[in-house]
């Protein structure tokens, strides 16, 4: 059996200096090999080394020296990895990859198609994958919203892809005047350039496929889209985003009489316009052009018929829940992100069976919610539940599989999910349970009924109170 | 009967264009729909407006559950989400009508009954005698025309549940198990990593119960319909970008299951479900050329993954791996040594960034503790003190008592009964009198909002499902790839030095002065610069 018996435990074998190494670095140009092949030769006791140990060394030191990378093409998981491992968890949220993972099954987001619809014959209940996301991870769960959409990546990515399939045998130049070409076109076509005076036009919000951003700043933080071409305050129009994300503050959801975007700008007649110098003009068909998308979201926001509500923020879960759950048609899907237990702790205690089973007792209307006992109408979410998952790495070698020493601390990270649904009109009464009176006024029947209580136990605490 | 199944599916809905997950404003016919009882009890049922293995309910096809009957007609057509109300339905006297399957249910009836069902009948038996006229009246019509459609469906006074349309979660959760299901966060963590996207084409080996391949089908769907598909094969054009599942499963009876529910759930044209042993055979589905599956990501719960590799590579023939892209590849294996012998196998097939991990998953329940001497005698909740101060109380109380037992009897000589007289004070209450003040001070209380609310993962926990190993298969590179990239993106080439082996400045040394010096010396050298076997 090998052990660790005979190793050398010399850290004077290195004969060069870290100065000499940092000096050979300064005036090396090239990939490094060089002092990777320096520290190797002043290596006092290289001979001495097991084949194993030295191909081991020779590995790290060409680690070390040796800067070598791989291009890969960025996507969301590469992003939040990277996100979250190198550059700043905080700025996510410390959103683990599997917890996105999470979020990403329980929300049901799909594609939707843009061709064919479903009928969506009541204006209420909209679906055609509408969703509401309140996102304050700079933009890492709208950008993995939309990739699962697919309206993350702008489509002549993979035009260029193929493309680039098809004429490679072609000869560079041409392969590349095409480019350029393709480059151009939909900046002629949709974008005006940089110089043209004209205000940017922008196309009108898709009704289906889209994402509906409610942000609590006057501009919401969407940074991180910017690996995918995408800038929020200037949109190329060729980016699928453009159109199917829509954007809108709590202000504008909540109160879009008090926001100066919402109102529309005075309408000028045709002779006055003519009047007007070309400036005042464009300035005036630029501030109805962002009144009309501005009214257009809001109204459309305001309609509900979300097919889902997705939130990771910092705001109180349950301020959030209140002025959104009602938007969502019947069957959507709820989840709430959170780093930390406690806020979901909270809200999952207000959609608690013996409230929910209190508020059905004690109908008020629900014009006059949020009350002090239920901030949240309990009855229109259906079994909440809070859970979360890690994931754990091994190291799988022959003869040396174990998990990995280290990992990563921090938020252990919770996801709350739950689905709208619709009370039935009127007093509605569960079964399951009968003779949970009798058992506690008459002892000897205690053991008969616990068969019946058990299998029902929320359907059980219902019928508790429905007695009393 | 699956057949049956299909061929009814296929003339009353000729073209079923919308997967199972993306559902519309109401549940319709012959769509399926999640009954949900509780968290954990989910019924799927085929709303079907017939019943049409005639299994003789006045309302037409019903489904039964423990919160009450459920006819399809009270379901068809309305919005998903809703809660609806149990229907009075007469589950008992349809036999006498001459239903064929008539002993087999009562026994089952009688297995299942376990008191609710008779609690049930007890309910019901006031509306007994009417329901009993009804159902003679509606015998006779049925006799008499067997044209006459499904009774209105008549609300009962209690039971409900909530209709809602599947997902894959709730699929996973209510799907018929016929072997070990891949749950939630095991497959959403695998389609994470495997970038299962719109427009991915996934091979799914081991397809099971199908959980995996239900979820599946939903991330890689991006609106290609078949009949989308049939177009663009006929202009001509690639059907490159459309996602696709294409499933495998080695079990005959599994495979057969699967596809009629897959065809149920209006998946046909999304995901291609082979019967077939791809450890032995292969991966070409008998439908479609090898060439043309081009997959990205490819997921292999079998029994011996490392069996499946040999049919992944680049240089196979009748790989059905895309050339034009890196492949991304996971097993899901519960045992360490099958995840041994998957990753030596991958390591020496190519594959790169190969990580092994585990997901561990829980929920977590919310709930309310009650502590504290005014719980005494309830349920649920525990009744010792519920501080320092509590006990000292109610230890004073029993201290004070005692000694006024002590005290009494010791002034009456040899002890008279007086254990039942009111305590001296009056504060003292007899066991049964306080029980009886904490029952009734339980109507006024705010249960839900009393005690500590407090969190802890639920009592059953899946600590472990199976162990994950991910890969990457780079995508091809011919030297036509590295021409065009070349001349696309010049870059200065790397020459490449012949590599001696690294050798240190003494070995160096003693080298050259063994080759200056006799053989006997070389000899030495040699010997001193080869590495240690130990």
């Amino acid at each position: 059996m090998r052990t660790n018996r005979k190793i050398i435990d010399d850290p004077n074998s290195q004969i060069m200096t870290m100065e000499e190494i940092e000096e050979m670095k300064a005036q090396n140009t090239g990939s490094g090999k060089d002092l990777v092949a320096k520290i190797l030769e002043s290596h006092s006791a290289l001979d001495q080394k097991t084949a194993f140990a030295l191909a081991k060394y020779t590995l790290r030191k060409t680690k070390k020296y040796l800067k070598r990378f791989t291009v890969l093409p960025l996507d969301v998981s590469t992003l939040a990895r990277w996100m979250f491992v190198e550059k700043e968890p905080m700025k996510i949220m410390e959103m683990r990859e599997e917890i996105l993972a999470l979020i990403g099954s329980w929300s049901n987001v799909y594609c939707t198609p843009s061709a064919p619809l479903p009928p969506a014959s009541e204006e209420t209940m909209k679906g055609g994958g509408r969703w509401l996301v309140i996102d304050e991870t700079a933009g890492l769960l709208v950008a993995y919203m939309a990739e699962k959409m697919g309206i993350l990546h702008p489509p002549d990515q993979d035009d260029r892809q193929m493309e680039k399939d098809t004429v490679s045998n072609q000869s560079p130049e041409a392969v590349n005047e095409e480019r350029i070409q393709e480059d151009l076109r939909p900046n002629n076509s949709n974008t005006p350039s940089q110089h043209n005076p004209r205000p940017r036009k922008s196309s009108t919000p898709a009704t289906t496929n889209t994402i509906t951003l409610v942000h609590a700043k006057e501009q919401p933080n969407l940074s991180l889209l910017k690996y995918f071409h995408f800038d929020a305050f200037n949109p190329s129009a060729s980016h699928p985003l453009e159109s199917h994300l829509k954007m809108l503050s709590w202000l504008q959801l909540l109160a879009p009489e008090d926001d100066s975007g919402y109102i529309e700008p005075e309408l000028a007649s045709e002779e006055v316009l003519q009047s007007w110098k070309s400036g005042k003009r464009s300035n005036y068909f630029r501030k109805r052009r962002r009144w009309e998308r501005i009214k257009l979201i809001v109204d459309d926001t305001r309609a509900g018929g979300f097919d889902g509500l997705i939130v990771a923020s910092v705001m109180n879960p349950v301020s959030i829940l209140q002025h959104t759950v009602p938007l969502l048609r019947g069957a959507a899907q709820v989840v709430v992100y959170s780093p930390t237990v406690e806020p979901l702790v909270e809200l999952a205690d207000y959609y608690s069976t013996g409230r929910r089973t209190a508020f059905v007792q004690n109908p008020l209307d629900t014009e006059a919610m949020p009350r002090e006992d239920f901030p949240l109408n309990p009855t229109l979410l259906l079994a909440p539940t809070i859970q979360t998952a890690r994931c754990r790495n091994w190291q799988v070698l022959p003869g040396r599989t174990h998990p990995l020493m280290t990992g990563r601390g921090g938020s252990e990270e919770y996801v709350f999910t739950a689905t709208r649904v619709l009370p039935a009109e009127g007093k509605v009464e569960a079964r399951g349970k009968f003779k949970r009176r009798k058992v506690e006024v008459d002892g000897t029947t205690r053991s008969s009924s616990s068969l019946v209580e058990t299998p029902a136990k929320a359907e059980s605490d219902l019928m508790e109170t429905d007695e009393l | 009967m699956g057949d049956f199944l299909i061929v009814f599916m296929a003339i009353s809905h000729p073209i079923q264009t919308f997967p199972f997950f993306q559902c519309g404003p109401t549940a319709e016919a012959d769509s399926l729909a999640i009954l949900h009882l509780k968290r954990d009890l989910l019924i799927p049922a085929v709303l079907r407006s017939q019943d049409d293995l005639n299994e003789g309910y006045d309302e037409g096809k019903v489904t039964n559950t423990r919160f009450g009957s459920f006819p399809h007609s009270t379901l068809i057509g309305t919005r998903w989400g809703s809660q609806v109300r149990a229907s009075a339905v007469d589950t008992g006297s349809r036999g006498r009508k001459g239903w064929e399957g008539k002993g087999k249910k009562g026994q089952k009836r009688k297995r299942d009954g376990q008191g609710q069902e008779e609690s049930q009948a007890e309910k019901k038996a006031k509306t007994e005698d009417r329901n009993r006229e009804e159902n003679n009246r509606s015998a006779e019509i049925g006799e008499q025309d067997t044209g006459v459609g499904p009774k209105a469906a008549v609300e009962a006074a209690s039971g409900f549940v909530h209709l809602l349309p599947p997902t894959p979660e709730i699929w996973t959760a209510s799907l018929p198990h016929r072997t070990q299901v891949v749950y939630t966060p095991d497959y959403s963590y695998i389609l994470h990593r495997l970038r299962a996207r719109p427009g991915t084409v996934l091979i799914e080996a081991g397809a099971g119960s199908g959980s995996f391949t239900h979820a599946a089908a939903r991330a890689v769907y991006n609106g290609t319909t078949s009949a989308e598909k049939m177009e663009s094969e006929s202009t001509g054009l690639p059907s490159k970008g459309h996602g696709k599942v294409y499933s495998f499963e080695f079990h005959e009876q599994r495979a057969q299951k699967l596809k009629e529910e897959l065809s149920e759930h209006g998946l046909d044209g999304l995901v291609e479900l082979t019967y077939r042993d791809i450890c032995q055979d292969g991966f070409p589905p008998s439908s479609t050329p090898p060439s043309s599956i081009a997959a990205n990501a490819i997921f292999l719960d079998l029994p011996a993954p490392w069996l499946a590799l040999k049919h992944l590579t680049r240089s196979n023939l009748s790989s059905p791996l895309d050339s034009t892209t890196s492949i991304h590849l996971c097993t899901f294996s519960p045992c360490i040594e099958q995840v041994q012998r998957t990753i030596s196998t991958l390591r020496q097939l190519g594959w790169l960034e190969i990580e092994m991990v585990e997901i561990a998953a829980k929920r977590i329940e919310v709930r309310r503790e009650r502590v504290g001497l005014q719980e005494e005698g309830l349920r649920g909740v525990n009744d010792s003190p519920a501080s320092v101060d509590e006990a000292l109380t109610r230890l004073r109380e029993v201290e004070g008592r005692s000694r006024v037992f002590h005290e009494e009897s010791a002034l009456d000589g040899k002890g008279e009964e007086i254990t039942g007289s009111p305590a001296t004070g009056g504060a003292q209450v007899s066991k049964q009198q306080r029980l009886e003040n904490i029952k009734n001070a339980l109507e006024g209380r705010k249960l839900y909002k009393e005690g500590r609310l407090v969190h802890k993962p639920e009592p059953e926990l899946k600590t472990h499902t199976s162990y994950l190993v991910f890969a990457i298969l780079p995508r091809e590179w011919t030297e036509e790839d590295e021409i065009t990239a070349q001349q696309q993106w010049p870059a200065k080439l790397e020459l490449n030095e012949q590599n001696t082996g690294p050798m240190s400045k003494r070995q160096r040394k003693k080298e050259a002065k063994a080759k200056a010096g006799g053989n006997k010396a070389s000899e030495n050298a040699e010997e001193s610069s080869k590495p240690d076997p130990t």
